[in-house]
């Protein structure tokens, strides 16, 4: 059954305005992939940061550029993104004979799509500052899919959402969001618990500093790994859904593995900028926050990281790399005799992903409505004004308790937060 | 309903691909770290700078032999870690990596 079209009367008509909401849309895109890299740098390095392994500099700008060459390195594109949530496309992806994805594969008209889209990355957007503003790491993907859902349901009714799939693979809510966000942490944290414990079985008899220094190059190459495997999934997301509109929009017809430089390029930069910038309240919350973690437990974390990634893109299987690290993270500290695990920092974390998609959804929903009622060219400029304008106000808001290279690493307890107006929200009580 | 049998199936996929996942991620993401605290292991050994086995931390010559354990298993670590680079790339342009035997080869996805 395929959602009927639902003709989109009011906006401004020619080429022109369709074009003004298109740049719009890439625009927000691109400031989406921009918060998905320094929202999600401490996946890979607040261990290393943590640990003393890497200067807190050093590690973002290592980060960075295994995320700007793991963005190059993708070629195939994630076209379908957002068909994991929303229905995007009728029944064929592409055209058997040509093999080229065209605006006749879309289940909607063109700018009917651009406003779903435009709606689903503000709200994603809106939620990784919100989070990032509170330090809690969170799922950059799940953000965008939460704005998407919400954007689809508003446009085309709860009929609009991919909730299940077809039931011949693993998709839909079900399949690529909830169900991965439910297992990959446990069997991340079950990876990294064992090989902890393993690890402080094997160098029991070695001086702490021998081993310290030791586990240091394993940290570093795991770390690197993490982040190279980031930049190949995460920027191709994003690429994936400008070449969408761009196609939508008639602007681009092309197979499933060609896109625009431009777009590659532009895609890469954004999430590498975001990376180096640093997300240091999340490095922090990650490093230091959840576990007090030492050389061994890094690399025993990054190590399963990059394992449970990488087994699941080969297997097919979504996921989020923040679900990973974060699960990764407090499995060393529960593979660990003694070792404290902060059962109020990850209470915290799991209500923010339980949140992830249900408040990106209004958000999305709330832009569609505005773009519904202003005409997609209106709604658009006023959209982007709206999420402007909140970036803004949450970016001062952070700079009452600014984190930094400078203080990512002091102690937990005594946050430079703490004497904040944000600060029952930063450190949830636990500080 | 189809709707229904649909979300059965995503959970029958999900438990598939999640015992999958955790069999490859034990093997790989233990596996690596272990193999690496046994070559820091070997190492200190083979440095002498192993403190326990309640001898009150003297200083012990080292073993040669630790140092060359260690090289070994390192080695190990660094092919595992270049496999996971090779792997990104070759699934970056859409294919798979076959294991077949030691040294793996490009095939197309399935």
């Amino acid at each position: 059954m395929g959602v009927p079209d639902r003709p989109v009367t009011r906006h401004a008509g020619g080429v022109s305005a369709e074009t003004l909401v298109l740049v719009l849309v890439v625009a927000t895109a691109l400031g989406f992939d921009f918060t998905n890299g320094f929202h999600d740098t401490g996946n890979a390095m607040a261990t290393s940061i943590a640990t003393g392994a890497l200067k807190p500099r050093i590690a973002v700008a290592l980060s960075a550029v295994m995320n700007l060459v793991g963005a190059f390195l993708s070629v195939a594109v994630a076209l379908t993104v957002t068909n994991a949530v929303v229905k995007t496309f009728s029944a064929a992806t592409t055209d058997p004979s040509t093999g080229t994805v065209t605006p006749a594969h879309l289940t909607m008209s063109g700018d009917a799509l651009l406003m779903i889209v435009l709606g689903g990355l503000i709200g994603g957007i809106v939620w990784n500052l919100l989070t990032w503003l509170l330090g809690l790491p969170s799922s950059s993907s799940h953000a965008l899919f939460g704005g998407l859902i919400g954007a689809a349901i508003t446009a085309n009714g709860w009929n609009g959402v991919n909730w299940v799939g077809d039931g011949t693979k693993l998709d839909g809510v079900v399949g690529k969001v909830l169900l991965p966000a439910v297992a990959s942490p446990i069997v991340a944290a079950l990876v990294a618990g064992l090989a902890t414990w393993i690890i402080f079985k094997i160098i029991g008899g070695i001086a702490h500093r021998t081993s310290e220094e030791g586990f240091r190059w394993g940290q570093v190459g795991t770390a690197s790994l993490v982040s190279l495997a980031h930049g190949t999934n995460d920027a191709q997301k994003t690429m994936g859904v400008i070449t969408l509109a761009l196609i939508a929009t008639g602007h681009w017809s092309a197979d499933a593995t060609t896109i625009p430089f431009w777009v590659k390029l532009s895609c890469a930069l954004a999430i590498a900028l975001g990376t180096y910038l640093g997300g240091w309240r999340i490095i922090r919350t990650l490093g230091k926050g959840l576990v007090e973690i030492e050389s061994p437990q890094g690399m025993a974390a990054e190590a399963s990281s990059a394992a449970v990634i990488l087994a699941s893109s080969h297997l097919g299987f979504a996921l989020s790399t923040t679900h990973v690290a974060t699960g990764s993270i407090l499995g060393t500290g529960l593979g660990k005799p003694g070792a404290e695990v902060r059962w109020g920092v990850a209470g915290r974390m799991v209500i923010g992903w339980l949140l992830t998609l249900p408040a990106a959804a209004v958000v999305g929903g709330v832009m569609w409505g505005i773009g519904d009622l202003l005409g997609n060219t209106a709604g658009a400029i006023v959209e982007f004004v709206i999420l402007i304008g909140l970036a803004g106000y949450i970016f001062s808001r952070s700079r009452a308790n600014a984190v930094g290279a400078h203080n990512v690493n002091d102690d937990w307890s005594g946050m430079p937060a703490a004497s904040a107006p944000a600060a029952e929200l930063t450190t949830g009580g636990v500080a | 309903m189809s709707n229904g049998s649909a979300f059965v199936k995503d959970l029958h996929f999900a438990g598939t691909a999640i015992w999958q996942v955790l069999v490859a991620s034990v093997v790989l993401g233990a596996g690596l770290p272990v193999i690496f605290a046994l070559g820091v292991r070997s190492l200190a050994w083979g440095t002498g700078n192993e403190t326990g086995g309640g001898e009150g931390g003297a200083a012990r010559p080292g073993n040669p032999m630790g140092k060359v354990l260690a090289v070994v298993l390192f080695a190990v670590v660094l092919y595992v870690l270049a496999l996971g680079i090779y792997y990104i790339v070759v699934a970056g342009h859409g294919k798979e990596l076959d294991f077949n035997g030691i040294w793996p080869s490009q095939v197309a996805k399935s």
